[in-house]
């Protein structure tokens, strides 16, 4: 077995007890301790790492800018550490996909603990010419790692530039880049790589809040 | 033949590569057009036979090192060894120049270097023209410090006035950034291309390359003269994919020429039977012997530095040199460097410190005169006037090759051409054993030869 991060060999010196004990590892000992998890205080909306616990300077705008928030909490996995961006420059940028193995086990226990079945999943979708280079869409391949049923066709993507490339102002205040393509249920859990500013989740939260859901919330893979 | 100014100008950036669509940066409209009117030649990247896969651009046959994408109707397959280079898969072809072959300039008197040779470098010089005159092959077995580029000079400035096209590849890309700027300065009116990973540079048709043995995979029959730097070195010797890279970059009437300072079994065993012509050079360029190392047995040293000690021997050793001596201290692994960085407060290197090349460039400008560092200061990289020191010099990591290169760093400059090179050690191996015999054979090989 191969560490799908750094390919190295994931076998620790084998001896028989390891051997029957020991299920494949998907990662090596030095990436998991590299792996930043968020630990400590954090605003319970978004989950930015604060000292008080108490909710963060930006989620206080949100909930004025929309009067309501639509997005009524963010739950993330790791911190955006430069290592971590190197994985998910990896990951994303050069397109090896594998490297979603290897959070496998952490996106389903984490999900467990913060989720419920009465959730619709929905991965924010990619845009098509983004999606026809890379092959796969990020937030999709997080959302199959939970092995349960999840919806594409509920929110689609129309916009053509690329958000990372904007200043926060400009992502804010820019349109929309969702629509809804089918009525939205009750609940609703919508997942991507990465929570930035969280302008892209609200965005989606918005409108779908707007098509009737009554509940929005997020699971990212990292909160940078 | 006419050849429309845009086909032309495609064919300089094209030809002789392997590339994917992404680095090609055409629309799709034009590729089309050049993949009918046949231009360009599309090839999978990925091979399959039966359930095994070869990765056409690396080589690569490893199962474990394919991908699998999930994809209607049938999952894509990648190659993960040369990921870093851009995604070859499945559906991610390479694309090849089959258009005109492009035209090419070159200068008459390219070379502005006005030094002398000595006797041994010029030798060397000799042959090697010879060699890429006759497209045959050569090693130049070289100890560190024998002036091995000035040595090429002669033979680059042969390749340009034949219009040939060369390319230099050297493992490491640090010995690409300073080789780059010295090449540039002797041979100012031609082009060069330093291409390493995250290079800004792109070769459009040069008259010399120098790029990383990784680069090599993106070329094919484009080069009439090869020159591999550091042939021994890591990950050349250990990759079997880099020999195969080097062939399929050279045209098939070519010459290829191996520089090395530590010939392994496998060139030794070639030079012994005589099936690659060899030119050795046993001194270096200021005529001053090679330091022999000195070998410091230590009792207890692993367990001393695993308790977070340093034995006393070390500590003088270090204190003396701090006194007067700039100096490196090659240590086998990051948490030993960080260790000893803590407790004698010097900085260390390793290749992935994000502040390397800042602390290398500060090592050099003698902003600072002590540096702590793993393996990645083994070579290529020159320092005047340092006294070295090995750390663990029995670590599995410090074989025969990169002892000699360590030992190699000291005593480089003619106006202080000798170093001290010491290794610390608990238990003698046979890589310390050589790599000390190894100075005093060469200097002795040395001797013989200017009597
Ligand atoms: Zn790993
Ligand atoms: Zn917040
Ligand atoms: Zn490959």
């Amino acid at each position: 077995m191969n560490c799908y991060i750094c390919q190295n060999s994931t076998e620790p010196d084998t001896t028989w007890a390891t051997f029957l004990v020991t299920k494949s590892r998907l990662i090596c000992d030095d990436c998991e301790q590299l792996l930043p998890t968020i630990s400590g205080p954090t605003c319970p909306i978004c989950m930015k790492p604060t000292h008080d616990a108490k909710k963060c300077p930006d989620c206080h705008k949100w909930s004025e800018h929309f009067t309501k928030d639509p997005l009524k909490r963010n739950i993330s996995l790791y911190r955006y550490t430069p290592e971590m961006k190197s994985i998910m420059s990896r990951f994303k940028y050069r397109g090896d996909y594998e490297i979603i193995h290897a959070f496998e086990s952490a996106i389903q226990s984490t999900y467990k603990t913060h989720f419920s079945d009465h959730q619709t999943i929905i991965p924010i979708p990619l845009h098509p010419s983004r999606q026809q280079q890379r092959l796969f869409n990020q937030a999709e391949a997080i959302v199959q790692k939970l092995y349960q049923p999840y919806h594409t066709n509920i929110l689609a993507r129309q916009d053509n530039a690329k958000q990372s490339k904007k200043s926060r102002y400009e992502r804010i205040t820019s349109l929309n880049p969702f629509t809804i393509t089918e009525n939205p249920p009750d609940k609703i859990l919508l997942i991507d790589d990465i929570y930035t500013t969280g302008t892209t989740l609200r965005q989606a939260a918005d409108l779908l809040t707007n098509y009737g859901a009554k509940s929005v919330e997020s699971f990212t893979l990292i909160r940078s | 033949m006419h050849v429309p100014p845009l086909i032309e100008d495609m064919a300089r950036k094209f030809s002789g590569k392997l590339l994917l669509k992404s680095e090609l940066n055409i629309s799709e409209q034009r590729l089309n057009y050049l993949i009918k009117n046949g231009y360009i030649l599309e090839i999978p990247s990925i091979q399959t036979k039966f359930t095994l896969h070869k990765c056409l651009r690396c080589f690569n046959m490893k199962p474990s090192y394919f991908g699998k994408i999930p994809h209607h109707p049938k999952p894509i397959i990648y190659c993960k060894q040369c990921i870093q280079m851009g995604r070859t898969s499945t559906l991610e072809p390479l694309y090849q120049w089959t258009g005109p072959k492009p035209t090419r300039h070159y200068p008459k008197n390219p070379l502005k270097w006005r030094g002398n040779l000595t006797h041994l470098q010029q030798r060397a010089s000799t042959q090697l023209v010879k060699t890429i005159q006759q497209n045959d092959r050569l090693l130049i077995d070289a100890v560190c410090g024998a002036g091995k580029t000035e040595m090429l000079y002669e033979g680059i400035t042969h390749a340009i006035q034949y219009n040939k096209r060369i390319c230099l590849a050297t493992p490491r890309s640090d010995v690409v950034k300073e080789l780059a700027p010295r090449l540039r300065r002797d041979f100012p009116t031609i082009h060069l291309a330093a291409l390493y990973g995250g290079s800004p540079e792109q070769d459009i048709n040069s008259h010399l390359v120098i790029a990383t043995t990784h680069q090599l995979l993106r070329y094919e029959r484009s080069f009439d003269v090869m020159i591999v730097d550091e042939v021994d070195a890591f990950p050349y010797h250990h990759d079997k994919m880099l020999p195969k890279a080097v062939r399929r970059a050279t045209k098939p009437d070519s010459a290829t020429i191996y520089l090395t300072a530590t010939p392994r079994f496998k060139q030794k065993w070639l030079i012994n039977t005589n099936q690659l012509p060899t030119v050795s050079i046993p001194a270096r360029y200021h005529g001053h012997p090679l330091p022999i190392p000195s070998k410091q047995m230590l009792f207890r040293l692993t367990k001393q530095l695993e308790d977070g000690q340093l034995p006393a021997k070390i500590t003088q050793w270090i204190d003396t040199k701090q006194a007067n001596r700039r100096f490196l201290l090659f240590v086998p692994t990051i948490t030993l460097a960080e260790q000893l960085a803590t407790k004698l407060d010097l900085p260390y290197v390793h290749a992935e410190s994000p502040e390397r090349h800042h602390l290398i460039q500060q090592f050099r400008t003698q902003s600072i005169s002590a540096l702590i560092t793993t393996t990645i200061l083994e070579r290529g990289v020159t320092f005047p006037s340092i006294d070295v020191a090995v750390i663990q010099a029995d670590h599995h990591v410090f074989d025969e090759a990169a002892l000699i290169q360590i030992a190699g760093r000291a005593g480089r400059s003619a106006q202080d051409p000798t170093g001290d090179v010491t290794f610390f050690y608990e238990q003698t191996t046979e890589a310390v054993n050589r790599a000390t015999t190894y100075a005093i054979r060469k200097n002795l090989e040395a001797k013989g030869r200017s009597s």
